[in-house]
């Protein structure tokens, strides 16, 4: 039963190929995953099955040791995204991996690509790997959203349990403080010292009620840093992680099916799938289906 | 040109205005009173209720009736409408309303269409109830009274929220993100009801304007708002700050102001929809957004608000059954669509009732909607002393409300 199977350990791993120039480095970084985990992979390929896609495919495998894990390969027909997804349903696949550019064009961001869709509409977790590489690396700097929603508390654990395998050296948290209409309901009945007296509050009040969510959630403190920063939903932390150069940005799935609409009036997730600031981790609690 | 002594009389005008109006609003601070409360009794104190009663010579020479000077402060007012419509867009950010969902999605919705059906259904079927004098305005003053009861005011909304300390929660995202909408929908109305008074020759169509207003509208959400976030950061590097970028949002406000009104609709649309799209970029800073509204909101706002008062008799334009009226249709418009939108959309009856409570608060933005609608002929002044009163009624009781409805 895939439905409130928790979001970890990663037992069965998924892995979405299409035969391009990166499937040999997704190939690669699987394996290093898998192995830490212990996990079943399980390679996906939505498209004709050849001899010619089967051969390379098994000469990867071959090459890359996979004789040392449990794996298996599934063919399948039809639109890509539905496949993949339905694949992993009956599969209960744990975490879908996947490559994807760091920025698509805009006429395939608006449409929706494959690897955008992916994340929208995913029933698990998805790692996307912006730059896989021949010579993996451990994850060692994550940053999690600590936005406060019910789902959180299993992305977080979720981070910690992946921090956990991977050592990392560091876990940031960071909330995101939208102040809509601040400005205004506050431009002509304060002075100057107050709106800073306010803003602050609001701050403090909210790295309070995140450091003790973070407190009662990590008993074996892993987390190394907790911020709040007050800014757009989505951009704020995906500069964050830019300007910070963390290797893991970790997201709770969104809450309903993103469309057209929230590309054209972007928010949330949807600043970070416009532009990847680096791989992104996004957990699915499976707590709702 | 002005002569001397009319500048003299201008700026001694634009002065009084202008400190009286803050030292009233400061006084009215201490009593938790919104600084909009204090702009209008400025305005009632130095117009035609009070000082034109007492000293009907000394209000003419303050504020002549006619002239230079009446034209440059008609000038101003003007003004002030286009900045506060901007300032009022900056705010509104349509991806809080794609944010919070269905919930948003039925209250916005719900707290829109409820209100304005029974506005629209009332000055329809009863138009003795209004005395209106002009029977040719019977479907647009019908139009214009449901788009009235059913915006609501952001700033006010935000300010209470605050004061509640319930601005980051689930109630007052919801309030908020309807709120948006509720300003959005009702601006594009009302624009619409606007072009159409304004163009009573017969020139534009009333679908013309419908689709005018709607393609600029998309226009300016898409295209236009994807090029100001892609600009801004350009400008703010290498214009100087914070004036290079105050002097380019402003310009092109008035620039997308004076487009829809040559095109035939107004031009508080264009400011409206150029603030939604530049206060929507990600590049724009919060100080920056805070010079603007400290800008306008203490200089232009205290003038145009005072100058409601001063174009206005309060007393003798008092119709206690016209203010009951429409207090009764804002207050059960507003709190059964509301209430009913949140509660459908999944919140419990208290917190739902919480929400109609403050979506309720008219506040400014009603009092801008009712200048307009005066100036176009579509209302008369009762009706506009009524739309005052019920924006300041439902300001001040919206808190209270909210407060009694959360209460464990």
């Amino acid at each position: 039963m895939i439905k409130n199977k928790p979001s970890y350990p990663f037992e069965t791993i998924g892995v979405a190929i299409a035969f391009s120039p990166r499937l040999e480095s997704i190939i690669v970084e699987t394996h290093r995953l898998a192995k830490l985990f212990g996990a079943k992979v399980l390679f996906i390929h939505i498209g004709k099955n050849t001899k010619e896609k089967e051969k390379r495919l098994v000469t990867l495998l071959t090459k890359h040791n996979y004789y040392e894990l449990n794996y298996q390969t599934i063919w399948a027909e039809g639109d890509t995204v539905d496949t993949v997804l339905s694949t992993c349903k009956q599969n209960i696949v744990d975490l879908l991996i996947f490559g994807a550019l760091e920025k698509e064009n805009l006429m395939r961001y608006y449409l929706g690509s494959i690897s955008r869709e992916i994340c929208r509409k995913a029933k698990c977790s998805v790692l996307v790997l912006v730059k896989p590489s021949m010579t993996p690396k451990p994850f060692r700097s994550l940053l999690v959203n600590g936005i406060e929603h019910p789902k959180t508390v299993h992305t977080l654990n979720t981070a910690l349990y992946f921090a956990k395998y991977e050592k990392s050296e560091k876990v940031a948290i960071l909330k995101e403080i939208y102040l809509p209409a601040l400005s205004m309901a506050i431009a002509d009945e304060n002075t100057e010292p107050e709106v800073e007296k306010i803003k602050q509050e609001l701050v403090e009040e909210e790295l309070k009620k995140l450091k003790t969510f973070v407190s009662d959630t990590d008993p074996s403190k892993l987390v190394t840093d907790i911020h709040c920063l007050v800014g757009k939903p989505g951009y704020t932390i995906s500069q964050y992680s830019k300007e910070h150069k963390t290797d893991m940005l970790i997201m709770n799935s969104p809450d309903k099916n993103l469309n057209i609409l929230d590309r054209i009036f972007t928010h949330d997730i949807e600043y970070v799938l416009a532009k990847l600031p680096c791989n992104l981790l996004i957990v699915h609690s499976r707590v709702n289906g | 040109m002005l002569q001397k002594n009319e500048i003299v009389l201008l700026l001694f005008s634009i002065s009084i205005m202008l400190t009286l109006s803050r030292i009233v609003a400061e006084v009215g601070k201490k009593y938790h009173l919104p600084i909009v409360i204090g702009e209008i009794l400025v305005g009632v104190i130095l117009g035609p209720t009070v000082l034109g009663m007492i000293k009907p010579d000394w209000f003419e020479l303050i504020f002549p009736p006619a002239g230079s000077v009446r034209i440059a402060l008609d000038g101003i007012t003007t003004l002030s409408v286009i900045m506060l419509l901007f300032v009022a867009g900056l705010e509104v950010q349509l991806p809080v309303v794609l944010e919070q969902g269905k919930l948003a999605f039925y209250t916005s919705v719900s707290s829109m269409i409820v209100p304005f059906a029974t506005g629209f259904g009332v000055a329809w079927y009863f138009p003795e109830i209004f005395n209106l004098e002009d029977n040719s305005y019977h479907l647009l003053f019908s139009l214009f009274l449901g788009t009235a009861l059913a915006i609501s005011a952001l700033p006010v909304i935000a300010r209470t929220l605050m004061d509640l300390n319930i601005y980051k929660t689930k109630v007052g995202m919801i309030i908020m993100a309807s709120a948006m909408f509720n300003d959005l929908a009702g601006w594009l109305m009302f624009s619409i009801i606007l072009s159409k008074i304004e163009n009573q020759d017969g020139r534009i169509k009333l679908w013309m304007s419908i689709v005018f207003t709607l393609l600029f509208g998309i226009l300016m959400l898409t295209l236009i708002r994807k090029v100001i976030n892609r600009v801004l950061p350009w400008i703010q590097t290498n214009f100087s700050w914070p004036g290079g970028v105050l002097a380019i949002s402003f310009g092109l406000c008035f620039m997308s102001a004076a487009f829809t009104e040559y095109i035939g609709l107004h031009a508080i649309l264009g400011a409206f929809l150029f603030g939604i799209a530049l206060g929507d970029s990600v590049h724009m800073h919060e100080r920056t957004r805070e010079i603007i509204h400290q800008f306008v909101t203490n200089i232009f706002a205290p003038l145009f608000f005072v100058s409601i008062g001063l174009r206005v008799n309060f007393i003798s334009n008092f119709d206690l059954t016209i203010v009951l009226v429409i207090l009764v249709l804002a207050y059960a418009g507003k709190l059964i669509g509301a209430s009913f939108g949140a509660w459908f959309g999944g919140m419990k009856s208290r917190e739902a009732f919480a929400v109609g409570a403050g979506l309720n608060a008219r506040g400014a933005m009603e009092i801008i909607l009712g200048t307009l609608a005066l100036s176009a002929g579509v209302i008369t002044t009762p009706i506009f002393v009524a739309l005052v009163v019920m924006a300041l009624v439902t300001s001040l009781s919206s808190g209270i409300m909210m407060k009694a409805f959360l209460r464990p």
